[in-house]
Order: structure tokens, then C-alpha cells, then sequence
């Protein structure tokens, strides 16, 4: 790109630091809740209530307590960050109090809580990983399928079904969910994994093919001959040609499906009943409807939840940034 | 193009049909069948299990008398004059992002970005759920410390809301009067990840020579936006628009997850999909819910079509 033309857009006298300033700023504020949920999975409740914003000093306090019978007390509390620089002092209105010491005391994190999200959410993390992963390979073999059949050749029927497909973008799903329910139930699939994996891989159909055809399609017509004339049959010709060529959009397309799976929560939560059957969503909702909170944990079990994607994001950072670019014009 | 064959070509490749199969089987059972399905349950008093009794249009007579559902409407009327607003941010930031000289930060910023996305929603949902929370939320805490809260008080005092008090934590999601506003804060700063891709996409297909001919006409950054930017972008803005009406008038998972399936206090979050939801899964008025479908139904498919009439969008 032209350097000179480029800063034409941002125009010559401007210099590029008030932009940085305010694009800073609202990531800042973008990315806090992010923040917060990563500091209070290691505080327990009081903690918490008691320094909201920041993390925790990575100190103890051992207060020393005298009441009037001369019985000594020792209370062991986490530290507030003025108490490690300037020292412990009495709360107003406590007159028992005589001496408090700071110590160095990894301890103040509770890496309990890890353990305890962990444990609340693995069960569903793991229903999550395989309804998200079925899902995603099968709507991505049943979509490469469809739309080589579109786009390989014009074969009789072929605009019919194309607008059936391309009806069903127009229909908007809401009204659906309770003869979907009706339908789930009778077909006994209520309170199964595979009625989310099947209802999720049928919806993300028509995309997937509107978007694969037109790839396809764009693809030399040559190649497809030659692989005809070497007598490669449909399947070969999809395992040799297609499915080589147009990895990077099935690579895109992926993982807008496996997003897509992973944070459906509606129809798990009408279809599951069983505990053991929870997906993340119906884990993380009935996390949120427990009478007394503790913090800590629900917000270590939220960020394992994110695990996943996060390992995913690092290894194909490219295509989820294209992958959701393109997932915008879904509709 | 795919090409065009002879029938007799056809004829002999009919196995190709097999690949097509799978597909067009899931949907029609899947998408087709329950669509269907609703249209004709619409007509009975149903109560999901195996006797019905046709009663006509009597569901939809009760839906036009409905008052929870007009209101209902109204809410989401409202949520969508919201999200109009809560557009802004995100073209903003877009166009900041788009103006800066660097492409290393502008690729920097693009991935901090996409960040929040790696967030399954419904973690951010119930984070920002934990800000509205009286006693310990973030908002609050933020309202107390920047005394901001003093002056809501202090207004409230004027006009009488009866919603802010000096010595009460601020209920958010309890207060009948503070649940349309707290729907608004939701989500603040509003920076919508993938608007934001949508729009950096579209400010990228800007020419440069647009820019070279406006900076020699001595343009300043404002103007350039309004002069250049927006209306270049104008179809992305429109794209996301409707996009966004449309998701809004469908989605009932913030309300219900929010607010519980009655709308919380004094039904002020009640929208059209969790009305529907409400009436079949707590009432058992699979009918009836039907017939709610189909009103909003309608309302989507005539937003749907206006869209592709007036909107174009190039793909």
C-alpha cells in the first residue's frame, strides 16, 4: 500500500495518538468484565467485598486481639494493599485490638476455587465438546455434500431445492421452538445430546451451503475434469478436489459452527433434563440460579468455560477473525 | 456457474441426489416440519399432548386483545430504539481504528477485539448480571465511588421518580421504573465485535484517492466522516441495522435469563418471544403460543422483505 495515500486517511496534521488514546480506552472498558472475572475467581466472598477491584497483595494479616479478661485472640485475614505499605491498623471503634503483622502468604489465593469450578463445570464442558464437535464435522460433511451437488451441475430439480434452501433464510426460526419441542418429543429424543447436535447441524445447513456453493462453484471447472477423465468417482472427487481447495473457507465456516454450538443455550435448556446431560449454557444458567453465591468459584467455572474457544482463538487466530467478519453477513 | 447438462447426463449421474439428501431430509424435518407445524397448531387450543380442539381464529381474537402482548411489543419497540443509539460506539471505534497510520496496531486492536468473543455470551450475559447486582456489583460501586449516584438522587428529587434513594443500594433489575434503563446500560461501552469487523471491512473499501482528493480540498477529520466515511459505509450501517432489529425481535434468552420467564417485577422486560416462551412452557398453551409466533412471525417476515426490497446488500 501507497504510504504517502494512506495518510491521506487519517489525514496529514493529525497526529495518531488521540486515536490510540480512545481506541485504548474502549478496549479498556471492553475488556473489563473479562478482567473481573479472571481477579474474583481467586477471591473468596469476603474478600471480595472487601476489595472489589483489585487483586489481592499477596500477604496475610495475624491481628492480636486482648479482650478485658485477658484472653488472647488471634484472627488470620487477607490484607489490604494500604495495610502492606503502611502498616495494620485498629478499625475504628475496635478496642481490643493490639498488634497485627503482615506476612508473605501465597495462600490468600484460593486456588480452591479453580478446583471447585472445575469441578462444577467439567461434566458439561466435556457434553459441550462433544455435541459442538459432532456438530461441526457433521454439518460440515452434509454442507460440502449439498453444495457440490449445486455446484457441480445443473441437474433437474437442482433451482427447486436451491429455493427451498434459500426460502428457509427468510423464515425466522422463533415461531418453531415449540412444534421443534413437540417434534423432539415424540421422535424420544427429549433429554438427549444428539436432539442439540441434529437440531444445530439441520439449522446451520443453508448457510453453510449458500456460502460453500458459491466457493465451490468458483473453483476451475478443469480440475474437476481431469479428475473425471482419471475416473474418480463423486466422492473422489470431493476428497481429492474439493475439499483440498476450499479448506480455508471450510476452516471459517467451522468455526462459526462450533461457536454457534457452544453457545446455544435455549434449546438445551428446554430439551435437557438430566444433570449429567447439561451443556455449558444449562450448567452456567442453574450455576447463576443458586440461592447463595459464592463468587469465586462460579467466576473460575466461567472462565474454564472459555477455555476451549481460547485455544482456539490462539491456534487459528486468522480465521476467527475472518470467520467472524463473514459470519455478519450470515443473517 | 454450475454447468448446464443434457438429461441424459442427469439421468445417469442420478447418484449425485444422494449428496443432497441428508440435507434437504434435516431441513425439512427439522426447519420445514415445525414451521408448518406451528401454522397449523395455531388454529387449536392445544395443550401439547395429543387432544386438540379446533378453535379456529379464536387464538389470534385473543392475541389482538392481549395486553401483555401489546406491551410487549412496545418493550421491544423500545429495546430497538436502544440498540439504534447503542449502534454508535461501534462505527466510532471502527472509524478510529480504520484512521490509524500503523497496520501493525490497527491488526493489534483488531485481535482485542475479537477477545470478548472468545467468551461464551452466556458468561458475559451473567457477568454483566453480577454488575447489576445491588450490594456487590460492579455498577453501583462505580456509582458510589464517582458520586454520580449524589446526583441521580439529586435529580430524582426534581422530577420524583421514586427510583434512586441516598440510602438504599440502586436496584436494578428490581425496580419496575429502572428495568428499561438498565437494559440500556447493558452491555456499555456497546461495542459490538462483529459490527466493528463489519464496518472496519467495509471503511477498508474506501479508495485512498477519496481521501488524497479530500485532504487537498483542505477536509477536516469531521467532515471526512461525514462526507466520506458514513456514507460509504452506509450499507454495512444498514446491514447491521437491520440485522440487529431483527435479532432483537426474536431473542428472549437476555430477558429470560435476566429477568425470569415473567418478565421480572411488574412484567416491565416482557417481550413477544418470552411471552411465547411463557405461555407454552409455563401455562401449557401450546396453541396459543403458536398463534404468538405467528404474529411475531409476521412482523419479521415484513421486516425481511422491506430489508431485501430497500436494503441492498452486496455480497
Amino acid at each position: 500500500m501507497n504510504a504517502a495515500l494512506k495518510d491521506a486517511v487519517g489525514s496529514y496534521k493529525q497526529r495518531d495518538w488521540p486515536k490510540h488514546f480512545f481506541v485504548i480506552f474502549f478496549l479498556i472498558i471492553e475488556l473489563f468484565p473479562l478482567y473481573m472475572m479472571l481477579q474474583i475467581s481467586f477471591k473468596d466472598n469476603d474478600s471480595f467485598s472487601q476489595n472489589p477491584w483489585v487483586p489481592q497483595p499477596p500477604y496475610s494479616v495475624t491481628e492480636t486481639h486482648i479482650d478485658g479478661t485477658g484472653d488472647e485472640t488471634h484472627i488470620l485475614r487477607t490484607a489490604t494493599w494500604t495495610e502492606v505499605f503502611s502498616g495494620v491498623e485498629a478499625a475504628p471503634g475496635v478496642t481490643t485490638f493490639v498488634s497485627g503483622e503482615t506476612d508473605f502468604d501465597l495462600s490468600v489465593y484460593r486456588i480452591g476455587n479453580w478446583a471447585e469450578g472445575l469441578k462444577t463445570i467439567l461434566p458439561a464442558i466435556s457434553n459441550s465438546l462433544f455435541v459442538a464437535v459432532t456438530g461441526t464435522f457433521l454439518s460440515m460433511c452434509f454442507a460440502v455434500f449439498g453444495a457440490y451437488f449445486f455446484a457441480r451441475y445443473k441437474m433437474p430439480f437442482g433451482g427447486v431445492i436451491w429455493g427451498a434452501f434459500m426460502l428457509l433464510m427468510l423464515l425466522p426460526g422463533v415461531a418453531n421452538i415449540v412444534p421443534l419441542f413437540t417434534l423432539l418429543k415424540d421422535m424420544h429424543l427429549l433429554n438427549t445430546l444428539y436432539a442439540i447436535i441434529i437440531v444445530g447441524v439441520a439449522s446451520a445447513q443453508v448457510f453453510n451451503i449458500f456460502v460453500l456453493r458459491n466457493f465451490i462453484e468458483d473453483l476451475p471447472k478443469d480440475l474437476f475434469e481431469a479428475a473425471e477423465m482419471d475416473g474418480a468417482t463423486h466422492l473422489q472427487q470431493i476428497r481429492t478436489v474439493v475439499i483440498p481447495l476450499s479448506m480455508p473457507i471450510i476452516g471459517t465456516l467451522s468455526i462459526l459452527a462450533f461457536l454457534a454450538q457452544w453457545n446455544e443455550f435455549l434449546l438445551p435448556l428446554i430439551v435437557l433434563r438430566d444433570g449429567d446431560l447439561f451443556t455449558i449454557g444449562v450448567r452456567l444458567i442453574y450455576l447463576d440460579g443458586e440461592y447463595v453465591k459464592q463468587w469465586g468459584p462460579i467466576m473460575a467455572a466461567y472462565f474454564i468455560a472459555s477455555i476451549p474457544l481460547i485455544v482456539i482463538f490462539l491456534f487459528c487466530m486468522r480465521l476467527f477473525v475472518r470467520g467472524l467478519s463473514a459470519g455478519a453477513v450470515k443473517g | 456457474m454450475a454447468h448446464l447438462i443434457s438429461r441424459q447426463k442427469a439421468l445417469r449421474e442420478w447418484k449425485l441426489y444422494a449428496f443432497i439428501l441428508p440435507s434437504l431430509l434435516m431441513i425439512g424435518v427439522f426447519c420445514y416440519y415445525p414451521a408448518v407445524s406451528a401454522i397449523y397448531h395455531s388454529f387449536f387450543d392445544w395443550k401439547g399432548g395429543d387432544t386438540k380442539e379446533l378453535i379456529g381464529f379464536d387464538n389470534f381474537r385473543r392475541a389482538l386483545g392481549d395486553a401483555v402482548l401489546w406491551k410487549s411489543f412496545l418493550t421491544v419497540g423500545m429495546l430497538i430504539v436502544f440498540n439504534f443509539f447503542k449502534m454508535i460506539p461501534s462505527i466510532f471505534l471502527a472509524v478510529l481504528i480504520h484512521r490509524i497510520k500503523s497496520d501493525r496496531a490497527q491488526y493489534g486492536y483488531r485481535i482485542f477485539l475479537v477477545v470478548p468473543m472468545i467468551v461464551p455470551g452466556l458468561v458475559t450475559l451473567f457477568i454483566w448480571k453480577f454488575f447489576f447486582d445491588p450490594n456487590l456489583g460492579a455498577l453501583n460501586n462505580v456509582l458510589d465511588f464517582t458520586h454520580i449516584k449524589d446526583l441521580l438522587v439529586y435529580i430524582d428529587g426534581i422530577f420524583g421518580w421514586d427510583v434512586f434513594f441516598a440510602n438504599a443500594p440502586i436496584g436494578w433489575l428490581s425496580q419496575p421504573d429502572l428495568i428499561l434503563p438498565s437494559l440500556f446500560i447493558w452491555g456499555f461501552p456497546w461495542i459490538g465485535t462483529v459490527g466493528v469487523l463489519i464496518y472496519l471491512a467495509g471503511l477498508q473499501g474506501i479508495g485512498l484517492e477519496v481521501y488524497e482528493a479530500a485532504e487537498l480540498d483542505g477536509v477536516g477529520p469531521f467532515q471526512k466522516f461525514f462526507y466520506i466515511e458514513l456514507p460509504l459505509i452506509l450499507t454495512q450501517v444498514r446491514l447491521s441495522l437491520i440485522l440487529l432489529i431483527i435479532g432483537t425481535l426474536k431473542d428472549f434468552g437476555l430477558p429470560l435469563l435476566l429477568l425470569g420467564d415473567t418478565g421480572g417485577p411488574d412484567g416491565r422486560g416482557m417481550v413477544p418471544g418470552l411471552w411465547m416462551y411463557n405461555r407454552a412452557f409455563i401455562a401449557g398453551e401450546f396453541g396459543y403460543a403458536c398463534a404468538i409466533g405467528m404474529v411475531l412471525f409476521v412482523f419479521i417476515l415484513a421486516l425481511t422483505y422491506i430489508n431485501n426490497k430497500y436494503v441492498r446488500v452486496e455480497k
